[in-house]
């Protein structure tokens, strides 16, 4: 091999081999992936904590990838696909916005919720709205329309408290499992939630 | 063997129990049943049959559409035809109250001599309460069997209740058909455990005149044998139905059904009985074992798992690194770890006695990036 070959190689070796080392220096728990991945992985890591996003979940989603055997490269897209979400959440929901609240916005945001539905629900809630932010990504999930789920979270938001919320969830979710359509399911159980909340005679 | 109750009815009726539920979020369910039988009709001698049943439902948020045909040959080497489709509408919720629209068109035949065909629509109100609730309906329309049209009218009110894993149902119907009238007292019970399904029915048919009478039972099992497979075994007696052209008989199946994965699935939902359909909670590609998150006041969270006949069960989560955690065993198909999960959507699958990572059913599945499926759900 000549000088002229063997330096690029050499060059690629030695970006792959400090990539790596310096992902087993960040998060020993990437050790469970493969070098290839785990250099890549922990470089989107590394470029979402200098985005000023949090690392956790991206780790976790690699991790996931890891005990699912999944191949690679679908480890990094999962990886890269969730911190460009996360982004768009803290974009909407702001600097401020914690963790959980990032990482639930980004479920709710990649479940179909519209960006206008979280910066309302930042708007109206004084409280943290990570369980309303997972409860509208649950839902969403569920089969309940993402423009029905949003009216539902953002009419109990303002004023409910988390419990309240999952609850919520819950009694949607029993409804759809007894086979009501799950837009109805949602209908019905905000307006039990609104009567429930109604002031009743003095 | 005359046109009777067509086995793919059984069929259909016995799988669509467990194989076309819950898979979060899509609109379109699709699943083909190849089974075999023996039917024996009243006043004919018993024929084996081996029957393939494809089936497709849409549903929306505000309405539903089913569609199922079915082809059968006979020991006999005949061979029957039939296909269905039923559509649903359904009101805006009122708080508790819920209106129903439906509309069923179908059409059999029986070698080259025998043709029936159907058209009815059926309203019906129903009241839904948390574990239990009732619906009264009325139904009009035609059926014919090989000449013109005889009316169809009938009434029904019917009520169903929730415990736990058990849902029992109790309707009374009246039915006039041309000259042909009848009553039916039904009642079911559904059970499910694990990845086995159970439900049996009893009814009577009474004051008939044309309709014929007697008590009559069905029960059927259900086997999840993987993510998109179940086994089906169904058998017992069910009367006349002179709306859809079928004699009373006794029937014995059993049925492999396969099912198209959704992309995104709503519950499954028996149209007949659009809110009580235990059929939906049955869970389709569970894993067989049932989640149950209960924080707890000092910032743990016991995680339980309920697995029939598990031997080892396992839970991996955003909550344990991805990391296998096992569950310690508390008591028949019992297991049970206590762990700090935050407040927040977390992620999880199950696994039992060292098979594949499942979503368990008591989460919500979604899409995991990795071309499978992971268990949302919410710690508030």
């Amino acid at each position: 091999m000549t000088a002229r070959r063997l330096l690029p190689a050499l060059a690629v070796g030695l970006v792959a081999t400090l990539l790596a080392r310096r992902a087993a220096a960040q998060d020993p728990r990437l050790a469970r992936l493969e070098p290839g991945t785990r250099a890549l992985v922990a470089a989107l890591v590394d470029s979402a904590r200098a985005a000023g996003l949090p690392a956790e979940p991206l780790v976790q989603r690699a991790l996931e990838g890891a005990t699912k055997r999944a191949p690679g490269d679908r480890i990094v897209a999962a990886v890269r696909r969730l911190g460009a979400d996360l982004g768009r959440a803290r974009e909407i929901l702001g600097s401020a916005a914690s963790l959980p609240e990032l990482e639930a916005g980004a479920a709710a945001l990649r479940a179909g919720a519209a960006p206008a539905v979280l910066a309302e629900l930042r708007r109206t809630r004084r409280q943290p709205l990570t369980v309303p932010l997972a409860v509208l990504a649950d839902l969403v999930a569920s089969g309940v329309p993402a423009d029905s789920a949003a009216t539902a979270v953002l009419a109990l938001a303002a004023t409910a408290r988390d419990a309240d919320l999952v609850e919520f969830r819950r009694a949607v979710e029993r409804d759809i499992a007894l086979g009501a359509p799950p837009a109805a399911a949602a209908s019905v159980r905000l307006n039990a939630a609104a009567r429930e909340a109604r002031p009743g005679p003095p | 063997m005359t046109p009777g109750k067509p086995a793919w009815v059984v069929l259909v009726g016995a799988a669509c129990s467990l194989v076309s539920a819950r898979a979060p979020a899509a609109q379109t369910t699709g699943t083909v049943d190849l089974g075999i039988s023996t039917v024996r009709y009243d006043g004919f001698l018993a024929s084996g049959a081996a029957s393939l049943t494809p089936a497709v439902r849409w549903e929306s948020p505000r309405g539903m559409v089913s569609a199922h045909g079915t082809y059968l040959r006979f020991e006999s080497g005949h061979r029957s035809l039939q296909g269905l489709v039923i559509g649903s509408i359904f009101t805006p919720a009122t708080s508790h109250w819920r209106g129903e629209l439906t509309a069923s068109t179908g059409a059999s035949s029986y070698a080259h001599f025998a043709s029936f065909w159907h058209a009815i629509a059926e309203a019906r109100v129903h009241l839904l309460g948390d574990n239990r609730g009732a619906w009264i309906g009325a139904t009009g329309g035609l059926t014919s069997y090989g000449g013109p049209g005889r009316p169809v009218a009938a009434a029904a009110i019917g009520t169903w209740a929730r415990r736990g894993e058990l849902t029992f149902l109790g309707s009374a119907s009246r039915t006039f058909v041309g000259d042909t009238a009848y009553t039916d007292l039904a009642s079911s019970v559904h059970a499910r455990r694990g990845s086995l399904d159970l439900e049996a029915d009893l009814g009577a048919r009474v004051w008939s005149r044309g309709g014929g009478r007697g008590v009559y039972g069905e029960a059927n099992a259900t086997v999840i044998l993987g993510e998109r497979t179940a086994l089906v075994v169904a058998g017992g007696r069910y009367p006349t139905d002179p709306i859809r052209g079928s004699i009373a008989g006794r029937y014995l199946s059993v049925a492999f059904r396969m099912r198209r994965a959704p992309l995104r699935s709503l519950p499954a939902r028996d149209p007949r009985a659009p809110l009580v359909d235990e059929r939906a909670s049955s869970g389709s590609s569970s894993s067989g074992a049932r989640l149950e998150i209960k924080p707890d006041s000092g910032g743990t969270t016991h995680v339980v798992v309920r697995a029939l006949g598990a031997t080892l069960v396992e839970i991996a989560g955003d909550f344990t690194d991805w990391q296998p955690v096992g569950l310690r065993h508390v008591e028949d198909d019992v297991w049970e770890a206590v762990l700090r999960i935050s407040s927040g959507l977390h992620r999880v699958d199950v696994r039992v006695d060292g098979g594949n990572w499942l979503v368990p059913s008591g989460t919500t599945r979604t899409a995991d990036d990795f071309e499978g499926e992971a268990g949302i759900f919410v710690v508030p």
